[in-house]
């Protein structure tokens, strides 16, 4: 055997073996897609402009204060757009106390004087700050809530380096309205004390106040499926889940699901106080803004008790709020733009179809390719079998997912594969019909077809690449392995047929069998 | 074996009958995109919803409609997936737009009625009962009511459950349970705990606008960088010449595939881009080949005309261009027919792609490269 021929054919071996084994057991190596393990795929949109509004709500707050601390007069604060706010009627003669105020603690704020209004709008780079903070946040946030909820290999990250979307894919998750609402719950958790209620609408409520809210109250309505009404409660809240040390689901004296908590030593002591102080009335529990329940204060309970939450919860329900509360509440509201949840049944389906085409293909083709080309047809199905070991190894390598339009690829490379071999077979045949000899014509076909191979199979591969680039999940998975089929295949189809027949066609070759 | 022993037809000879044909097919679809059906998109540029639905006794789509019209969702496209007409595709077609607000949401709101109308009564006095369904409920539930009865087994029996449901779909009847490997025991706890639901929902797809119009977005721009990658490298690999025409010729392409596939009840989502983007690299391929020829022969055979050379080359490479789509088509043809329904519509495409890319490479590019010659080279005895 000449030198050159064994080199080749150690490669050729080698990287059959590397690609079986970076392959084998194929169950265990070869990612299977969201489209084929079923599961959840959702995108989702963190509105940014809520960190900006609350950040502006407490700013004006911490504003308020300073002015009272100073004595400035003025009518109204009147909050504008996202990230502005203005003073108005500001009394005469304020205006330098004002400005001072401003310069020393509001340096996050351009502000402008209209005649006695002031308007003060939030500078870019720090409305910037809270928004990229707020997105980093809720991605934290969610990957909390998607592990304690227990989910295997999901996957939770930004769409594109920048921006305000998370995509996040959840393999085998059936129940998609639960994962749903676990997300998006902004579960912002306070106990509030009851001023009224519950009452049937905000008139009744509002009758013993004359009709207005009370500056230091607010109106909040009763979570539809848990308390009904309207009530109420301080705007400041007694204490709030930032005070939680440990939750966990339990069930309350008549055996119904509820979620115990106990509190830090600081939320301790204000619960201790404010349950001694107002024993008799009732303390409203508020998530999201919706009162789900308002227990009457019976006893004094001790900072190191703890207490009980109860909410006519459903067993879910109840995990759902534990599995929220640990991984603490989102810092901006979250929007859905996209959802997508396949069945494990059709993504089963889906497997079993991509299997049958493709054997159904390569048979056809290598039936094909034996009626048409006799022996030198297997040296093509040689290469077509090596081509998809590789592809398949590389699929292993890169980790990259197989999806439905992924099998496509792979089988319309199997198509696209013998084309080389076609090329080469076709100059093979057209160089024997010169009259040249068996070995000429064969180093001749090969040489011959390279360039147009070469030119073809890039084509190919460039339209790929952009669809890879632009993709989403499953078309990325089509490029993947179009890609990967059409460079093995410069590979299998002129190397390896190379190799074929430099170690079966004896020199003395005088017929050729294609 | 050779396809065409030595084969000489005069391609060059019918070039405007069939620039004429191509112009015409290309019309008929612009006037049917303008005037008639036109192209439907689908829910991946945030089109409406898709929801593939699996029955457990036979049903008939003018049922599912009637239904769907009680609640004003007559509208939806329904269209049965399965053989045994018991799986079902349901696109709704209204499309809530607002300028700003919860979009998705009313899109999602829809799914919900379609699916609470086909559902109807089915299972509430059952559910009232405390009974589950067997063919909705999680297996982490589902394991919990087994713990029950037979503590210890309730995992073990509920997986069992779970994916004999997974490969038939949906569960039909009870006895379908024993096929599962459950004891009459724990068949009979089931029947009387639980209920078979009347439908299983196997999949449900929403883009909202957003996101659809970044997918439109992303689409084009990948069939244009596309294009202009093809362009460069062709253009760089051969003459200008060539790559204009490769241009026209891939243009063409994606025309009459269009053209053609509006025609279909078939809706453009994202796989057909990328069938799009496949039929053009793999016409392009052919194209190539054929320039590829058509230089090699132009260096040995320098007095023959242009035109002439382009007829050999055609010629020579008639075998290898039919081989080759032959091999493709019959893998399309695999896919087509037995790759389910979820990638149907793509195989659909790479089918018509894959014949009509044939006639492109022979029709069209190589008079496009003919006539920018003429436009663009002085002839022998021109006035200059």
């Amino acid at each position: 055997m000449k030198k050159g021929i064994r080199w080749k054919l150690i490669l050729t071996l080698g990287v059959t073996a590397l690609a079986i084994f970076l392959f084998y057991p194929p169950k265990d190596k070869i990612k299977l897609g969201l489209d084929l393990k079923g599961g959840i795929h959702l995108v989702l949109q963190v509105v940014t402009d809520d960190a900006v509004n609350i950040e502006t709500d407490t700013e004006i707050a911490r504003l308020q204060e300073q002015l009272k601390k100073k004595n400035v007069v003025y009518k109204a604060i009147v909050k504008g757009d996202v990230g502005v706010f203005t003073i108005q009627g500001l009394g005469t003669d304020q205006e330098a106390i004002l400005k001072n105020i401003l310069d020393e603690s509001f340096q996050e704020w351009d502000y402008s004087f209209i005649g006695e209004t002031i308007s003060l709008r939030m500078k870019d780079q720090a409305a910037r700050y809270l928004k990229e903070q707020s997105v980093v946040q809720a991605l934290e946030t969610i990957r909390n809530r998607v592990d304690q909820f227990g989910v295997s290999e999901p996957l939770i990250q930004r769409q594109g380096m920048a921006g305000d979307r998370i995509v996040v894919e959840l393999p085998g998750v059936e129940d998609p309205e639960r994962v749903k609402n676990l997300i998006k719950t902004t579960a912002i958790l306070e106990w509030k004390l009851v001023r009224a209620g519950p009452a049937p609408d905000e008139a009744t409520l509002l009758a013993p106040f004359g009709g207005t809210v009370p500056e230091d109250a607010q109106v909040v309505k009763g979570d539809p499926k848990r308390e009904a009404g309207f009530y109420l409660l301080d705007r400041v809240a007694t204490v709030s889940g930032k005070d939680l040390r440990t939750v966990r689901r339990s069930v309350d004296e008549w055996n119904s699901p509820a979620v115990s908590f106990s509190l830090n030593p600081d939320g301790g002591r204000r619960f201790e106080k404010a349950t001694a102080e107002n024993i008799g009335k009732q303390i409203a529990i508020v998530l999201d803004n919706r009162v789900i329940s308002a227990p009457r204060v019976e006893s004094v309970i001790p900072a190191a008790t703890g207490g009980i939450i109860r909410g006519r919860f459903t067993i879910e329900e109840a995990e759902d709020l534990v599995v929220v509360l640990k991984a603490g509440s989102l810092p901006a509201g979250i929007r859905y733009l996209e959802e997508r949840t396949i069945g494990p049944s059709l993504g089963a389906d889906s497997v079993r179809q991509g299997l049958i085409s493709f054997l159904v293909a390569v048979v056809s083709v290598m039936t094909f390719m034996i009626f048409y080309y006799r022996l030198s047809g297997l040296n093509a199905i040689a290469a077509l079998i090596l081509n998809n070991i590789i592809l398949f190894g590389a699929l292993a390598y890169f980790r990259a997912a197989l999806t439905l339009p992924g099998i496509a690829g792979i089988i319309l490379s199997v198509g696209m594969a013998v084309d080389a071999n076609v090329l080469i077979f076709e100059r093979i045949k057209e160089e024997k019909a010169l009259g040249k000899g068996i070995l000429n014509s064969i180093a001749t076909g090969f040489s011959r077809a390279f360039s147009a191979i070469f030119d073809s199979n890039l084509t190919t591969i460039i339209s790929a690449i952009f669809l890879f680039q632009f993709g989403t999940g499953p078309i990325k998975g089509y490029a993947t392995t179009l890609i990967i089929g059409l460079v093995a295949n410069m590979f299998t189809a002129v190397f390896v047929s190379r190799l074929i027949f430099d170690l079966t066609v004896p020199k003395s070759a005088k017929r050729l069998s294609i | 074996m050779r396809l065409f022993k030595t084969p000489n037809i005069r391609f060059m000879r019918y070039k405007y009958l069939a620039l004429g044909i191509t112009a015409l097919i290309v019309l008929a679809g612009l006037l049917n995109v303008i005037f008639g059906k036109g192209i439907k998109l689908g829910v991946d540029f945030g089109e409406g919803t898709l929801i593939r639905v699996i029955f457990k006794t036979p049903v008939s789509v003018s049922d599912i409609r009637s239904e769907l019209s009680a609640v004003g969702l007559g509208n939806s496209v329904i269209q049965e997936t399965g053989k045994n007409g018991r799986e079902f595709q349901i696109r709704t077609m209204e499309v809530i737009r607002t300028r700003e607000g919860p979009e998705l949401e009313s899109h999602e709101k829809q799914a919900n009625d379609v699916i609470a109308a086909l559902r109807g009564d089915d299972g509430r006095e059952e559910q009232a009962a405390g009974r589950l369904d067997l063919n909705g409920v999680e297996r982490r539930a589902l394991a919990g009511l087994l713990e029950t009865q037979f503590p210890g087994q309730g995992e073990g029996l509920a997986d069992r459950v779970i994916s004999q449901r997974t490969s038939l779909g949906i569960y039909s009847d009870f006895g379908e349970l024993s096929e599962a490997g459950l004891g009459s025991e724990a068949s009979s706890f089931l029947k009387e705990k639980t209920y078979l639901g009347k439908l299983t929902v196997i999949s449900r797809e929403t883009v909202g606008p957003q996101v659809g119009k970044d997918l439109r977005r992303r689409a084009t721009q990948a069939i244009i960088w596309s294009l202009i990658g093809m362009l460069i490298y062709i253009a760089f690999r051969f003459k200008l010449a060539n790559g204009v025409s490769a241009i026209f010729t891939l243009t063409q392409d994606v025309l009459i595939t269009l053209s053609i596939y509006s025609f279909t009840n078939r809706e453009i989502n994202l796989p057909i881009i990328a069938g799009l983007l496949t039929i053009v690299g793999f016409s392009i391929n052919d194209t190539i080949v054929i320039f590829d020829r058509i230089r090699e022969n132009q260096k040995t055979l320098r007095k023959m005309p242009l035109e002439e050379i382009m007829n050999l080359s055609l010629n020579q490479m008639l075998g290898r261009t039919f081989i080759t789509s032959g091999t493709v088509f019959l893998t399309v043809l695999a896919l087509f027919l037995f790759g389910g329904k979820v990638i149907n519509d793509f195989a659909f495409i790479m089918l018509v792609g894959t014949i009509e890319g044939i006639y492109s490479t022979i029709y069209l590019s190589c008079p496009v490269v003919l006539f920018w010659q003429k436009l663009f080279k002085p002839r022998k005895g021109g006035r200059r």
